[in-house]
């Protein structure tokens, strides 16, 4: 008996002792609306909207945004200057969301354009939100304008693609356009303003050399073997970088040499034609960027009357195809698809994008060219600046256009570059730089502060950016 | 209510058992401490050509050591090298890690996922069935087979008792550093063992064990962290282990059999200190997420092990052994504000399993001056790595290891004061060139009292998965395993001089020895570059490195008091052929240990205190200097010291005892380390300390001997 005893209460302890409390209840957040930006306004052409609402979680139950304006030089109605849709009852919107929806929208269609010298201008702003436990923060205004103006501030997440990265994403902060190419689509760009450039596709991790010849037509395979384990990106040798061009962006330094007049100085040029697209996905923090490499080709460029003539040709062959691209001043570059053989509209017109997210060819100090992802590049030609802002010098929500210092803006392309990230690296993830943002001048010389938001998406995978802006 | 149970029960065990009679055991180990590892028979320690360490029972009870790590900090020349973010802890043996180093059970390796007997995570190694632990310094190839270079341990399990019955429960509450808390913080473990002699043949034993490591905060502020300041998580990591063994063991005359069984589990959670904020701009609000993982082991061990006499003279070992090791991880997003996970997904991350084999057979023609032994050891093991586990160009990476074994030694009997013992082992295997190890040991016995011990050995290291299959190439990085790769070959020279002492009419009795060794590797695996332009990297053997060193240890006995002494100096060298501009000088560090244990009889109590002091240590890191050439500099990790104290207080009348102490009295964290290069394929930040330890921490034991 005595023994049961002291077995039992053996076990009753070894059982108390390993029992544990663990209270991992789901907790539920505050439902939060907002305007998506706070403020949109009209081109010319333009003449219908939608409104974005915003919620900071998924609705939980259907409800109804109650919508209020207020208008300057403006009135509602068919036969007047504007109307909505849902309709406006009584100077109120209602739009109805449903349980699950993580945003919701109405209509805004303009009907008759400003009188140049007034203003016309809505404000809406939400009156209230019919479920229990739900606010409003953020933008809790929207300013709409009937003329372009330049946009208050916003949001914007880039298409880049995912771990991939597949695309060129142009913005234009003031418009609140956004424009995507993928990176495979051009190869070469040629320069539209007064000089003779060519650029390569640097978000490919394109090289190129300059050979001695001046007949493509002589080059062979046999006559670059030696010179090809070098000419690419990333070999960790310091003098491979004058086979890429300079990182900053400025356009002497590119890596085929200016194009001369005399067609004597205009040698051919070996182009490694970098790597395809990744398809693979990639672990959490990780990319996969690059697949197959694409090959080589053979080029020569001469001027022509209105602009180049591109020679190119497989590395191999003995003979090669011509074309010409002429200069077009309504943007910087003309682009050509060696792979298409075709000429391709591959960035924004001239003066209307800020930043562009791209996969770039960066240089590592004595160690020569080194590839990145996630990276931005600022448009140097037509005179984009930036520079970086520390938080705990001056917050970014108190940052006003008096704290703007001139003399900081950076020329360069790369003034943000991956200087909104950490890299990462063994056993930690890349992430985003939470206490640094950035101001960027414009070329119409519009001042921003841009935050970013994100750099991965929410389970972690790359290539997801997102950011905040707003005009100084 | 909670806390008053224990109490209760102790209370009530002090008044039910008030009538039990008092039995020491222990005395009775104490006379003739007896060894298995590398003998041919159970043998007397005195009697073994072999320097064998003993960690008996008593010093484990003392340091109320509940696995591995807890007791082998207090060894001298071994470093317990914990890694908080991954929560293992591995060995470090004159300077070469836990690749180098074989853990063994009865005799048999023991399977872990990242290797069979190598690689081991000590925490996962419970003793709470363990009669001694058996160190033996120096390669051991001929009688442990590869992966034996820096040294061997022999876990030796309990396979017999006094008592028709012996139940032993016991709880350990012990805090982690100054945490502490009933449920939520420190490390609480549960145990009950009950062994049963069914007859004076069969004997079974049973134990369980729960080891809860709550993990250690420090500084850091737990999952719920919602800033993205590097505080969430924890420093050390949770986890929590569960442990069921069992023995029958059939013994009738010379013949015995003992089949074992054990499983083992472990959860681990491992917080990321990355914390994505997922501001919504436009509502200003945030969605705090990060990238968890959680690691699930678990270790299946079955161990059958014959042993008695054929031809009269000759005695044979066998022993057939299927175990597997399982690591699973289970990613997950865990939304911090909502304590919602998603995305959850279950991976098998590394695994280890299969069948193994070893036998021998002693002394077929024994005269008085000559036995020998022939053998086989023979292993089949399935390997799974990943591609989370390392950098396999996103493969996870199977393989199959199979090794056949034969090994042969005899000892010679020169006089009554010399034997000689040689022995020679061929390794043939499906992956790796057929290697080979040597063995030759001597034991020479002055007429004054004095012993000197030789050893001589080898044994291969085999490559790891990292270095036959990493496969990371991109546009800017070329970094490849390399499956041509041989193992690494280890060798060592050990001299021992030995006496015992006695004095005052045999009441003092001193053990001193004094001892020397060499160690080297050659054909060491590095990542070397064998491309500059590009710049391409490629694991070769093509390295070596050297460690020699003297130590001298006291053990003291006066009448109830014990005393050790001991101190270690040794010197390191490295010819990094794979690195330019290597510098090879010798670099050298002390150890010194210390312990004391006084028994007051009148109050059934022993006081016991170990410390361990372990040296600066230097190591050549890669640097550069100015100019931004490459430079070898000296990089130095500091000195630190361990001292344990415990009291141990047995209530005879009650068989209750209570065992009340302190670990890390010192209070060591971390030390500085300059001497964590970068790798130079992708820098991370270079580490300036490392964690050793979680500070000062407090524990109490109660154990109850129920035997009948």
């Amino acid at each position: 008996m005595k023994k049961t005893i002291y077995l039992f209460t053996a076990i009753s302890m070894f059982l108390l002792g390993a029992c544990s409390s663990d209270d991992n209840a789901i907790i539920q957040e505050d439902f939060v609306v907002a305007f998506e930006n706070p403020s949109l306004s009209f081109a010319a052409e333009e003449e219908t909207k939608d409104v974005n609402l915003i919620f900071s979680r998924p609705a939980s139950q259907d409800g109804t945004v109650t919508v209020g304006y207020t208008a300057t030089n403006a009135i509602y109605g068919e036969d007047e200057d504007f109307v909505t849709l849902p309709n406006a009852v009584d100077g109120e919107i209602f739009i109805d969301f449903f349980a699950g929806d993580e945003g919701a929208s109405f209509n805004f269609t303009k009907l008759k354009d400003a009188i140049e010298g007034t203003e016309k201008m809505i404000t809406f702003n939400i009156q209230s939100i019919s479920i229990e436990d739900a606010y409003v923060s953020g933008n809790t205004t929207v300013q709409v304008t009937f003329e372009e103006t330049a946009a208050l501030g916003g949001t914007n997440a880039p298409e880049v693609g995912g771990v991939n990265q597949p695309n060129q994403v142009y913005i234009d902060l003031s418009a609140q356009k956004s424009m995507i190419i993928n990176r495979e689509a051009w190869d070469l760009g040629f320069y539209s303003g007064d000089d003779f450039r060519v650029i390569i596709n640097g978000s490919l991790y394109m090289a190129a050399a300059e050979l001695e010849a001046t007949n493509i037509d002589l080059i062979t395979a046999a006559d670059v073997a030696e010179l090809q384990s070098q000419v690419a990106v990333g070999t960790f040798d310091a003098a491979n970088a004058k086979y890429v061009d300079t990182p900053d962006g400025n356009l002497e330094g590119t890596a085929i040499k200016k194009i001369s007049a005399e067609e004597i100085e205009n040698k051919v040029y070996l182009i490694n034609l970098g790597y395809e697209v990744g398809t693979e996905t990639a672990e959490t923090g990780a990319v996969d960027i690059t697949d197959e490499p694409r090959g080589w080709m053979k080029i020569r460029v001469l001027r022509s009357d209105n602009g180049y003539t591109l020679q190119y040709a497989p590395l191999d062959s003995d003979s090669h195809s011509e074309v010409n691209i002429s200069k077009d001043a309504t943007y910087n570059f003309q682009y050509f698809s060696l792979v298409e053989e075709k000429e391709v509209v591959a960035q924004p017109k001239q003066g209307e994008w800020d930043l562009l997210f791209t996969v770039f060819t960066n240089e590592i100090p004595g160690f020569g060219s080194y590839g990145y992802a996630d990276f931005i590049v600022t448009n140097r030609l037509d005179g984009v600046k930036s520079y970086q802002v520390e938080s705990e010098t001056i917050a970014y929500s108190e940052f006003t256009s008096e704290n703007v210092d001139t003399s900081l803006f950076e020329e360069d392309q790369r003034a943000i570059g991956s200087k909104w990230r950490n890299g990462g690296g063994p056993g930690t993830l890349p992430s985003l730089k939470e206490n640094i943002y950035f101001v960027v001048k414009d070329p119409a010389g519009n001042n921003y502060k841009l935050k970013f938001t994100s750099l991965l998406d929410e389970d972690g995978m790359r290539g997801y950016p997102s950011f905040e802006y707003a005009l100084l | 209510m909670k806390i008053y149970t224990p109490l209760l029960f102790f209370l009530g065990i002090t008044v039910v058992s008030a009538q039990q009679k008092p039995k020491d055991s222990l005395i009775v180990d104490q006379l003739d401490e007896v060894v298995v590892t590398g003998q041919y028979d159970k043998q007397s320690i005195d009697k073994s050509v072999f320097e064998v360490k003993v960690i008996s029972r008593k010093t484990i009870d003392q340091l109320a050591a509940n696995n591995l790590a807890d007791v082998l900090n207090q060894s001298l020349n071994i470093n317990i090298m914990p890694n908080p973010s991954t929560g293992k802890s591995g060995v470090e043996l004159f300077g070469l890690d836990s690749q180098y180093f074989k853990i063994l059970v009865d005799g048999i390796p023991l399977i872990n996922d990242e290797g069979l007997g190598n690689n081991t995570d000590l925490t996962q190694i419970n003793l709470d069935d363990i009669e001694q632990v058996e160190i033996v310094e120096g390669a051991m190839g001929v009688q442990y087979g590869s992966n034996a270079v820096s040294g061997i341990i022999n876990i030796i399990t309990k396979k017999a008792s006094d008592h028709k019955w012996q139940i032993t429960p016991y709880f350990q509450e012990e805090s982690i550093g100054n945490e502490y808390g009933w449920f939520d913080k420190g490390r609480h473990i549960q145990s009950i063992r009950i062994g049963h002699n069914f007859s004076n043949k069969f004997y079974a034993n049973a134990t369980y064990t729960r080891n809860e490591f709550t993990g250690l905060l420090a500084d850091r502020e737990g999952k719920n962290h919602q800033l993205n300041d590097g505080e969430r998580g924890y420093e050390w990591l949770p986890k929590l282990q569960n442990n069921i063994k069992t023995l029958f063991r059939y013994r009738k005359n010379s013949f015995s059999a003992f089949y074992r069984f054990e499983y083992f589990d472990e959860l681990t959670k491992k917080y990321n200190p990355e914390v994505r904020t997922n501001l919504n701009p436009a509502t200003q609000t945030t969605n705090p997420t990060a990238s968890d993982e959680a690691f699930f082991s678990e270790r299946f061990y079955h161990h059958l092990s014959l042993s008695g006499k054929v031809f009269k003279k000759a005695n044979y070992q066998a022993s057939f052994s299927y175990q597997e090791q399982k690591r699973n991880v289970e990613t997950y997003t865990y939304r911090i504000k909502t304590r919602e996970e998603l995305n959850n997904q279950n991976f098998e991350y590394e695994s280890r399993q299969g069948l193994y084999s070893r036998g021998s057979l002693n002394n077929l023609f024994k005269n008085d001056w000559f036995s020998s032994q022939i053998g086989y050891e023979l292993s089949n093991i399935n390997g799974y790595s990943s591609f989370l586990a390392g950098d396999y160009d996103s493969d996870n990476i199977e393989r199959r290891l199979e090794s056949y074994d034969v090994f042969t030694s005899a000892e010679l009997k020169i006089s009554d004061k010399f034997s000689l013992r040689p022995g020679f082992r061929a390794m043939f295997s499906s992956k790796f060139d057929t290697q080979g190890a040597y063995t030759l040991s001597s034991v020479y016995r002055f007429e004054n009292g004095y012993s000197l011990r030789a050893n001589l050995g080898s044994s291969p290291r085999n490559p790891n998965y990292d270095e036959l299959f990493t496969y990371f190439v991109d546009v800017n990085h070329d970094v490849q395993g390399n499956p041509n790769i041989n193992p690494e070959r280890g060798s060592s020279a050990f001299l021992h001089l030995k006496k015992t002492f006695w004095f005052d009419d045999y009441n003092w009795k001193m053990n001193s020895k004094l001892s020397g060794w060499f160690l080297s590797v050659d054909d060491r695996i590095e990542l070397s570059i064998v491309n500059q332009s590009p710049l391409a990297y490629k694991y070769l053997n093509i390295d070596s490195f050297k460690n020699w060193g003297l130590s001298y240890a006291n053990d003291i006995s006066i009448r109830n008091l014990n005393l050790g002494v001991g101190i270690s100096f040794s010197g390191e060298s490295k010819e990094l052929i794979s690195q330019t501009g290597y510098n090879d000088d010798y670099l050298y560090g002390f150890q010194l240990n210390g312990n004391l244990s006084y028994s007051v009889p009148k109050w059934s109590s022993v006081f016991s205190i170990f410390f361990k002091h372990n040296g600066p240590e230097y190591q050549f890191i890669q640097g550069q200097n100015e100019d931004n050439d490459v430079v070898f500099i000296k990089g130095k990790r500091g000195a630190y010291s361990w001292m344990d104290a415990t009291v141990k207080k047995t209530f005879q009348d009650t068989n209750l005892e209570i065992s009340l102490g302190a670990r890390n009295i010192l209070n060591v964290t971390n030390v500085t380390n300059t001497s964590t290069g970068a790798d130079g394929v992708h820098s991370g930040t270079p580490a300036n300390s490392v964690i050793l330890g979680y500070g000062r921490s407090y524990f109490l034991k109660l154990l109850y001997n129920l035997n009948f």
